[in-house]
């Protein structure tokens, strides 16, 4: 063993030295000053001297480290033989597997044989058991899944000492990643090099995989709909022809013959449906393989669910007293929406009104709706230049029960012509979040500003109109506007979403956008005139304004709709599995009423099994986390009843035993490296191992370096001698300095 | 004296134009304002009031207050700020390259053109066609048939008939991602409605469906 003394921090010991060496030069000057003989003074600076170098060196943190070459405890090497599924392409007419076993029988375990060690044999996929030699050339690569790390963690675990590496045979396409920190851990603390040597191309094979089956989750009778297979062809030349069948609730439904073309690439083939009655359905796609040398088909079976019902479209009354270029922005950014309809109210003239996407030639003919039934097949009413003498007091009361009775939206949208102070006082005003302003400002001195979200509003969902990262990049790149409606302040449980970003109103920055729940619905208001200017503005991305209309618009007219939300957590969806979901009250005017209430959430199968039940007491705005096993595959259903057993809300979820091992059949060397390099191993392609001698010298130079390289650190002197040293000397200088009587 | 007196003319004579503009107090609540287009080599001043005229139209016959026209080039970045652009002229033109960039992304973000042969000149439609048909890949301009909501937006218009000639005039227009995007009418369509046809010696569109036509285009690109 060799050992050598570092600091830790040297410059302690650097400038702890000048300053003993000064403080002794001063001390004996002062006793020499005071007259004492000079073999007192050095024996006096002497102590001091030797009590100062003691701190010094202790300033710099001292500590000895040593090379250890420990010798092995113990000559055993653990081999792991990786038996998932994926184990089982071939390549070359041969299995992955059987290249590994040939290679472990003819060369590693012959190696291990020949420098004495002794050789534990353990066959791993998603779990791990000991093997002898028969049946590892027995076992079958039928794994699930490939768990690399819960393999090597039992390699580590199964004796008192460590062995002295691990050796596995394997393709690298580890897919359990969930253990690997803590094998990482116990291979550090073990010094046990891993050694991976990887089978398979490093291209994979090919394969033909049916991904998914998609269908709208809605679809209104005698309409045609799609129902699309996601196929994907990775590595394929020249793929024969092959069909395809689409089957409804079990039957034969269609058929069609697929020619895949050449290369790699994933494509979506659609079968349109009608459906003449309401109902739900269940579709599955069945990709019947073609016959082709070395092509793997993956998946094969996909299934979707569609439900035929007449619901309508979410439909928007917007309601102008003069044209505004924002109701065309708006109408451009529902153009893609076929699920959200726009209709126009507009007065385009004393004596004339504009009607747009109105569902019969009578509809709206007499104007505004002046009673519920009328205003009932919309589900959000937009108000915009709006004067309290062109909505009658009956027709504001009919907005209002809209919204607190029906569950409906009403957003106002303007700049000071609709943010008018003569609305102060009326229905409209009481349902809306915020107090108008007595005075609309000096018309025409508005300076360009920005707009400011608070932070509630970039936590919704209304407001995420690009993705995570780059959600609040997108707002900061709104255009400046010119001109917004004054409003005085929110309403006691008004939620604001965004501010001004200077303008300073009685109650602080002017409100510019609020929204709150009044009786069963929402109520929102944006003061901002010409709104347009974000999509129109060469620097944005047409795209966000038109996401954030759809999700205000859908947020408008649902949200309140709904007592209860489900949805389930982001996970990995497989057969045995626990499925984890959250139910969350929402709040709307019934459950404000009744705080708690008890629900019953039932989970079924796809053939109306009861798989689990249970009982939960929600409150709004306290999400509630439950989950259900998933024993195979299926579509399960989650429903959420009240007291009375009465639906308040349901959400499928289909279940589909994904082949994992499938999903990269590459061999992946660059996993192998990365436990090579944590460990001191090595990392190696089949390929490259010539010979019994050249394999073992590799392994024994990797154990030889890892049992080399120990570093051992202790603590330099912080120990009994050096402290009574230290008090010794600070004793006898006391003793002396008190029989010579000095200070 | 003459100077003095020829300002109060000038001064009484502006005065019914900006109410009929509807500018008045409300100037800034405007919600209708266009931008007047200098492309190519043409200055944009091509029948010069004709701008003026098409806002009177739009404010005379609507609730839609309005604004002066603005005048842009169309490489300026204030056309992204007016959602509405018309451009006429007499004569061919070649949009330059940043002109095509530059309309290409306004039109693909919701902007709207609304072109005019001048005094049925053929050099001006032509050329229209051609680079218009220049901004998206692909695309054609296509002629508008009469059950296109933009012969009823706000006039109901069954067919608008050519002063000379047993002949049915059709708008012609942009189509993008299915919405469309630009209009022009080949046939002296701004000097009908803003010049009663005077340049156009007896061809193009009669003055009454000229103007019903244009506000109807105007009312179009404020709801589509």
């Amino acid at each position: 063993m060799t050992a050598h003394l570092v600091f830790g921090f040297p410059l302690g010991w650097q400038i702890g030295l000048p300053i003993a060496g000064a403080l002794l030069v001063t001390m004996a000057w002062s006793l020499r000053r005071d007259g004492l003989g000079w073999w007192r003074v050095a024996a006096l600076t002497g102590l001091r001297s030797v009590t100062l170098l003691i701190l010094a060196f202790l300033a710099g943190r001292p500590t000895w480290v040593s090379h250890e070459v420990e010798a092995p405890n113990k000559n055993s090497v653990v081999l792991l033989m990786d038996h998932s599924e994926s184990m089982s392409l071939e390549e070359d007419h041969q299995t992955r597997y059987a290249r590994a076993v040939k290679l472990a029988r003819e060369q590693v375990l012959p190696a291990l044989k020949a420098a004495g060690w002794q050789t534990d044999v353990l066959l791993f996929a998603e779990d791990v058991q000991a093997a002898d030699g028969a049946q590892l050339v027995a076992a079958k690569p039928d794994g699930r899944r490939t768990n690399l790390a819960r393999a090597i963690t039992r390699a580590l675990s199964a004796s008192a000492q460590p062995p002295l590496a691990i050796i596995a045979l394997t393709d690298g396409a580890a897919n359990e990643p969930s253990e690997n920190s803590r094998a990482v851990a116990a291979l550090v603390d073990a010094h046990t090099p891993f050694i991976g040597i990887g089978f398979g191309s490093d291209t994979g094979v090919q394969t033909l995989t049916l991904r998914q089956a998609e269908g709208p989750p809605t679809a209104p009778p005698r309409q045609q709909f799609n129902i699309g297979a996601r196929l994907e062809v990775v590595n394929a030349e020249d793929l024969p022809a092959f069909d395809l069948l689409l089957m409804r609730d079990g039957q034969l439904l269609k058929h069609k013959t697929i020619t895949a073309g050449k290369g790699s690439r994933s494509w979506v083939e659609n079968f349109p449906l009608t459906e003449e009655a309401e109902g739900t359905h269940q579709y599955a796609v069945q990709l019947m393989p073609p016959v082709a040398h070395g092509l793997t088909c993956v998946e094969t079976l996909a299934t979707t669910t569609v439900r035929i019902t007449n619901e309508k479209e979410l439909r928007v009354l917007y309601v102008q007293g003069a044209l505004t270029w924002d109701y065309k922005f708006i109408n451009l950014a529902l153009h893609g929406d076929p699920m959200v309809k726009l209709t126009g109210l507009i007065r385009t003239s004393a004596h004339s009104v504009f009607r747009q996407n109105v569902e019969s030639a009578g509809e709206l003919l007499g104007g505004f709706p002046s009673t519920l039934e009328e205003m009932a097949p919309f589900r959000v009413v937009v108000l915009s230049n709006l004067r309290p003498s062109d909505l009658t007091p009956a027709q504001q009361e009919v907005l209002a029960r809209f919204c607190s009775e029906l569950g409906g939206g009403v957003m106002m949208i303007g700049g000071a012509a609709t943010f008018d102070s003569s609305w102060q006082g009326t229905r409209l005003e009481q349902l809306l979040p915020v107090v108008f302003a007595s005075s609309r400002g000096v018309v025409g001195l508005d300076r360009p500003f920005h707009l400011q979200l608070t932070d509630e509003a970039l936590q919704h969902p209304v407001f995420q109109v690009a993705d995570a990262s780059g959600n609040r990049a997108a707002w900061d790149r709104l255009p400046t506007f010119t001109e917004y409606g004054r409003v005085d302040a929110a309403k006691p449980g008004a939620q604001v979403w965004a501010f001004h970003q200077d303008d300073m109103g009685p109650n602080g920055r002017r409100i510019l956008m609020a929204s709150q729940r009044y009786g069963a619905g929402l109520s929102a208001v944006l003061c901002v005139q010409n709104f347009w200017r974000w999509r129109l503005a060469k620097e944005s991305d047409p795209q966000t304004f038109d996401r954030f209309w759809r999700q205000l618009f859908r947020y408008l007219s649902e949200s309140s709709r709904q007592d209860v939300a489900i949805h389930f957590a982001d996970q990995e969806l497989r057969p045995q599995a626990d499925i984890r979901l959250v139910v969350e009250k929402q709040p709307a005017p019934k459950n404000v009423t009744e705080p708690r209430q008890n629900f019953v959430v039932l989970v079924e199968d796809g053939q109306g099994k009861k798989v689990q039940e249970q009982t939960l007491e929600l409150s709004v705005g306290r999400p509630v986390e439950t989950s259900f096993r998933a024993e195979k595959e299926d579509m399960y259903t989650v429903k959420v009843l009240d007291a009375h057993r009465v639906l308040i809300a349901s959400r499928s979820i289909q279940i589909r035993d994904v082949n994992m091992e499938f999903q990269d059949t590459a061999r992946n060397m660059e996993q192998l490296q990365q436990w090579a390099s944590i460990s001191g191993g090595l990392a190696l392609r089949a390929e490259d191992c010539h010979g019994t001698g050249d394999l073992l010298s590799q392994i024994k130079e990797r154990v030889e370096q890892s049992h080399h390289d120990r570093l051992t650190r202790k603590p330099a002197g912080v120990n009994g001698g050096a402290l009574g040293l230290l008090l010794g000397c600070l004793s006898v200088e006391y003793v002396l300095r008190k029989q010579w009587s000095l200070p | 004296m003459k100077r003095a007196a020829l300002l109060v003319l000038i001064g009484l004579a502006a005065l019914p134009v900006r109410e009929g503009l509807g500018a008045g107090k409300d100037e800034n609540l405007a919600t209708f304002f266009m931008g007047r287009i200098k492309y190519a080599n043409d200055n944009g001043n091509d029948c010069s009031s004709v701008g003026e005229d098409l806002m009177k139209l739009v404010s005379q016959a609507s609730t839609i207050r309005v604004q002066e026209e603005r005048r842009l080039r169309l490489t300026d970045p204030q056309i992204f700020e007016t959602p509405f652009l018309f451009m006429n002229g007499h004569d061919e033109f070649v949009f330059t390259e940043a002109e095509l960039a530059n309309l290409r992304e306004y039109l693909s973000h919701g902007g709207f053109v609304f072109g005019s042969g001048c005094c049925t000149n053929p050099g001006f439609p032509k050329a229209w066609r051609r680079e218009f048909a220049r901004i998206f890949a692909g695309t054609q301009i296509k002629q508008i048939p009469y059950d296109h909501l933009i012969y009823r937006s706000f006039y109901k218009l069954d067919r608008v008939r050519s002063n000379n000639g047993n002949r049915n005039i059709y708008l012609e227009g942009l189509f993008y991602q299915d919405n469309l995007v630009a209009v022009m009418c080949e046939d002296g369509l701004c000097c009908a409605f803003s010049a009663n046809n005077n340049c156009n010696m007896g061809k193009g569109v009669d003055v009454e469906d000229g103007k019903k036509l244009a506000l109807n285009i105007a009312v179009y690109a404020l709801t589509h």
